[in-house]
């Protein structure tokens, strides 16, 4: 009973529900599965996930390839759906959500930002962000959103027109346009050098700082892991250890 | 062993076994209506030429008033001439029980037993008539079927003017009747004229003709010139009341066959090249964007070794394969289509057999004709596989550039949102493909209009000859010309409101070279029942004097208003004259000549004789009427305006509703293999865009816009382009369609361009939904780490 009425919290309604270390859960997962069936061999991404994610902390998924670490991410994203246990975001279960509602929570409340930055080549860097925004409830206006990332300039300019960077940063303020309560970012500095990516991990944190918008990445670079608040390592399908950083670094102070 | 790379081919295949389909199926209506056309047109020329020549088909035909037979030796005297038959040709009024509107039949004289040299009887049932033996006739399928007759039945007829019973005998059919119609009718109907024959004496006997006969048939000698026997004919029948002797392309009969036969020569000419040129822009299209996706495995075959030549071999072979589909599917549905034509010509067309089949050259040509288009659409693709350097095709292609060109700041100027603009560049990105798929849809409501316009066509013609130009619910033709007082016997009979006259001149127009045999037709200022209505249905007023020609014989004569023609009278007097042209009238129907009355007769000198006559009637008291008039002597012939207009629209709608299913279906074919490949293509370039659109939060049916979007502006294009299409097609078919001995006026309904724009609408959503359904299929988690 008690487990049901912290899961029916939001991190707005319930903000004195407290999770376990004192913050409000924006994800709650237990024993979150995942079985991918190819051809004749089963391939388990998620061996039965336990996890909390704080509203307005920032996670850094950690792992070697094939350990789960983005089957979770899209899990979390409403883009894929567990084969087994339950995760609830605020008071929604999103394991019980039909396509339609997931899209519209993917709508309301998910930012994502991809590795190779998935900008429509058709599109203005500001018209990409207005693909979210035309469909968002409160955005930014667009220009304030590529104001942010600091390409208030390039706004007219398109992708084929735009460095790797560039291009990513404008991602980003198509992510964050819409003031998502999460920011989803898989391996977003994963195409760039150092002082690029370092630049877009600074717009990252300073949404997550400015909008309180809950920010989980997944990475490669351990030298990320030190923006992070919390950092997942992921080994196998789980969660084999959660790293707490009593001190988060800025992106401009990490070592590649 | 089969090579990988042809394995390659047929997985490729597979694998786009959708567009390859649609492809498949434009070449395959091209194959199909080449084939059905083309086998056909062949199957019916065989048939003619095999019938014309067993049962000796003449060359030439004259009619006389009356000769003795005596004319048949001169004749055949004349160079050139092989053989000459002459016979009675009698026309007489049947009394069919239960029948209340006239029957007719044309009366032929055969030898014992349905004997002749020419234009020889076939019998299909029963036996030749006894020469001698009063009322033995032969009568003619069509006629026999179509009123239920059978051997042994008899039939009350009135020729020449005294009842006579005639007795059947045989059911046949002659070279010289594959199609008949019966004098003054513009549609044929078996039901109410049939053809007869009738041993030599007896008819003789019957129609006052003691060695005596009414028209020639004449064999030439092969290599002799018509036109020179002609004369001769004419110079030696004139003395008899001979009309003017006619070759075999003027024989109604054979002209009315050829129309048809060159008719479905245009056809092959029009429809295949259409069909033809989609499926070559969508080899194109299609090929060149495989070739695109396709770079790396060429760089990789080439790098392998595989020489240039064999990758473009390889290539080409994927469009000759596509094609091979449409031949295969192609050539059976244009034999079957072929076959139910066939089968349906031979209930307008008399044979007594007709051999439907399709030579191997039509459908090595159809072969030739796909795999020529489908290999010219593979040319740009093939190209560019032969020329790709291995270097520079294993690195992936250079992503499309945008800029911010005019059309960008046009859809920002229109307010587009970002979906929208989207949808507008990448259609301005690719203006080729964009073209190709407008084009495309335009040709297929195109062809779709311009078969509707053909029934507007057909019905603007039905409206312009029995609306307009012929007022009158009765003609009444007479077995001989009467004199003026027949006039107000008719207008005494129960239930006549109005009398005219009518009247027909036979006469041979010429200028210099060029002569045309044709009747000049008189009408006087106050005739009201009938008058003479243009292609644009406005009446047109007789000159006062001098004659006023139709376009068409003004044309084959190469004369215009003020000129003057040399008129010379068939058929009685034989006299020549000189005539002014006073106007012409652009007309719909044959070749014809009108001066006022009083002008014909000042120039035939006898007393306008009545030929036949037109009466408005109270409806009330038709039957009444009708019953009268079949009593009266020397009546030949009654026709019912509403009778006939009523057969002639039940002949379009039955020839259109077949046509219809066809062309919908064809039409349907273009729309659906343009869309389809378009609406894939669309699909398989912008997954990675659409899987993204999906994530950032946009619904399924949102999704399916930016898809959908692209397709059906371009549709919306077509439209208007496809209108302007149609409109020339159309204009293009009416004049290829156009003979002799009708013109189809351009005339088409507003509601074609809306059926036209539906059917094809209605095609190509149904398309594009079906491709739209893949947005579902879209996978949102590879689209997280894939490169585009």
């Amino acid at each position: 009973m008690q487990l049901r009425l912290f899961y029916a919290c939001t991190m707005e309604k319930c903000a004195d529900q407290q999770g376990t270390n004192g913050r409000a859960a924006a994800f709650v997962g237990r024993a979150l599965r995942k079985t991918y069936v190819t051809g004749e061999t089963q391939v388990h991404a998620l061996r039965g996930v336990d996890l909390e994610i704080y509203a307005g902390e920032v996670l850094v998924l950690l792992g070697p390839s094939g350990s789960g670490k983005s089957t979770l991410l899209n899990i979390i994203g409403g883009l894929d759906r567990p084969t087994a246990g339950e995760l609830w975001y605020g008071e929604t279960e999103l394991t019980a959500l039909d396509d339609a509602a997931l899209t519209r929570f993917r709508r309301a409340n998910i930012g994502f930002v991809f590795q190779f930055y998935n900008l429509i080549p058709s599109l203005t860097a500001e018209e990409n962000v207005r693909l979210v925004t035309d469909i968002s409830d409160d955005p930014m206006h667009p220009a304030d959103a590529l104001d942010l990332v600091g390409l208030a300039e390039r706004r007219t300019h398109f992708p084929a027109q735009l460095s790797g960077g560039e291009q990513q940063r404008v991602a980003v303020a198509r992510a964050i346009a819409k003031r998502p309560g999460v920011l989803l970012c898989d391996e977003p500095t994963g195409a760039l050098d150092s002082q690029t990516g370092i630049r877009v991990l600074e717009t990252l944190a300073q949404a997550n700082r400015e909008l309180g918008t809950t920010l989980i990445l997944i990475t490669h670079n351990a030298g990320i892991a030190a923006m992070a608040d919390r950092v997942f390592n992921f080994l196998d399908g789980q969660i084999a250890s959660i790293a707490v950083n009593e001190k988060r670094i800025s992106a401009s102070e990490m070592a590649w | 062993m089969v090579r990988a790379l042809d394995t390659k081919l047929l997985r490729d295949l597979w694998h786009m076994r959708g567009q390859a389909l649609a492809i498949a199926l434009v070449i395959g209506a091209a194959t199909a209506t080449f084939v059905m056309a083309m086998g056909v047109h062949h199957s019916l020329t065989q048939t003619r030429d095999a019938y014309y020549d067993r049962n000796g088909y003449a060359d030439i035909f004259v009619t006389m008033v009356r000769a003795p037979r005596s004319v048949v030796e001169q004749l055949a005297a004349i160079d050139g001439v092989a053989q000459a038959e002459g016979r009675i040709e009698q026309f007489a009024t049947l009394e069919m029980p239960g029948r209340i509107a006239p029957v007719r039949a044309v009366i032929n004289s055969v030898g014992d037993g349905g004997a002749s040299t020419l234009n020889r009887l076939v019998l299909l049932r029963g036996r030749g008539p006894v020469s001698d033996k009063a009322g033995e006739v032969v009568i003619d399928k069509a006629f026999a079927d179509a009123n239920a007759v059978h051997l042994g039945d008899r039939i009350d007829a009135i020729i020449y003017g005294s009842r006579t019973r005639l007795e059947v005998v045989g059911i046949g059919l002659a070279p010289d009747y594959i199609w008949s119609i019966a004098p003054g009718e513009l549609v044929p109907d078996a039901s109410r004229y049939g053809i007869f024959w009738m041993g030599e004496k007896a008819l003789e006997a019957a129609s006052n003709r003691q060695g005596a006969i009414n028209a020639v048939a004449l064999k030439m000698d092969r290599g002799a010139k018509e036109a020179e026997i002609i004369r001769h004919v004419d110079t030696l029948t004139s003395q008899y009341g001979g009309t003017g002797a006619i070759g075999r392309k003027d024989h109604l009969s054979n002209a009315f066959l050829q129309s048809e036969l060159d008719q479905l020569e245009a056809m092959t000419r029009i429809i295949p090249p259409i069909f033809l040129l989609v499926s070559t822009f969508l080899v194109y299209v299609v090929l060149g964007r495989t070739i695109r996706t396709e770079r790396e495995e060429i760089g990789l075959l080439k790098a392998f070794g595989h020489t240039s030549a064999s990758v473009g071999w390889h290539y080409l072979k994927f469009a000759l394969a596509i094609a091979l589909l449409g031949i295969v599917l192609g050539s059976a549905a244009g034999w079957w289509m072929g076959r139910s034509m066939t089968g349906q010509y031979a209930e307008y067309y008399r044979f007594p057999f007709l051999y439907y089949q399709v030579s191997a050259p039509v459908f090595l040509a159809g072969a030739a004709l796909a795999f020529g288009s489908a290999a010219i659409g593979a040319m740009g693709g093939v190209r560019k596989a032969v020329t790709l350097s291995p270097a520079v095709a294993m690195s992936p292609p250079p992503p499309p550039v945008y800029h911010a060109g005019w059309i960008e700041r046009l859809g920002e100027k229109a307010g587009l949102s970002a979906v929208g603009n989207m949808i507008v560049r990448h259609i301005a990105r690719w203006p080729g493909r964009s073209g190709v798929t407008v084009f495309g849809v335009a040709l297929s409501l195109g062809l779709l209009f311009s078969v509707l316009q053909f029934i507007d066509s057909s019905r603007a013609m039905l409206d312009n000859y029995f609306f307009r130009a012929q007022r009158q619910d009765i003609s009444v033709s007479f077995i001989e010309p009467r004199n003026e007082k027949v006039l107000s016997e008719l207008a005494s009979m129960p239930g006549v409101i109005r009398v005219e006259q009518a009247r027909a001149v036979p006469v041979m127009l010429r200028s210099g070279p060029r002569s045309k045999r044709v009747a000049i037709e008189a009408a006087s200022s106050d005739d009201r029942l009938t008058s003479r209505v243009d292609a644009q249905g406005f009446e047109v007023a007789l000159p006062a004097s001098g004659l006023m020609l139709s376009r068409a014989l003004a044309d084959h004569l190469g004369v215009s208003v003020g000129d003057r023609v040399e008129v010379e009278l068939l058929g009685g007097r034989q006299t020549s004259t000189t005539m002014p042209i006073a106007s012409t009238i652009d007309e719909l129907i044959g070749t014809r000549a009108y001066a006022q009355s009083d002008v014909l007769s000042r120039l035939s000198r006898d007393g306008a004789p009545v030929g036949s006559a037109n009466l408005l009637i109270d409806h009330a008291r038709r039957d009444e009427l009708i019953g009268r008039l079949a009593d009266m002597p020397m009546v030949l012939g009654v026709t019912e305006r509403d009778a006939a207009m009523g057969l002639f629209q039940r002949i379009i709608d039955e020839n259109i509703m077949s046509m219809m299913g066809f062309y919908i279906a064809f039409a349907s074919a273009i729309a659906i293999g343009v869309v389809y490949n378009s609406a894939r293509i669309l699909y398989s370039e912008r997954a990675h865009e659409l899987a993204t659109l999906r994530v950032l939060g946009y619904h399924r049916n949102e999704v399916g816009i930016v898809l959908l979007g692209e397709v059906a502006l371009l549709v919306v294009m077509a439209v208007p382009v496809g209108c302007v299409v149609g409109y020339w097609l159309a204009r293009l078919m009416v004049a290829m369609f156009s003979s002799d001995l009708f013109r189809l006026p351009f005339a088409p309904e507003r509601s074609s361009y809306g059926v036209a724009t539906l059917v094809v609408l209605a095609a190509t959503t149904a398309t594009a939904v079906i491709v739209a359904r893949r947005v579902n299929r879209l996978d949102m988690v590879r689209v997280l780490k894939a490169h585009d």
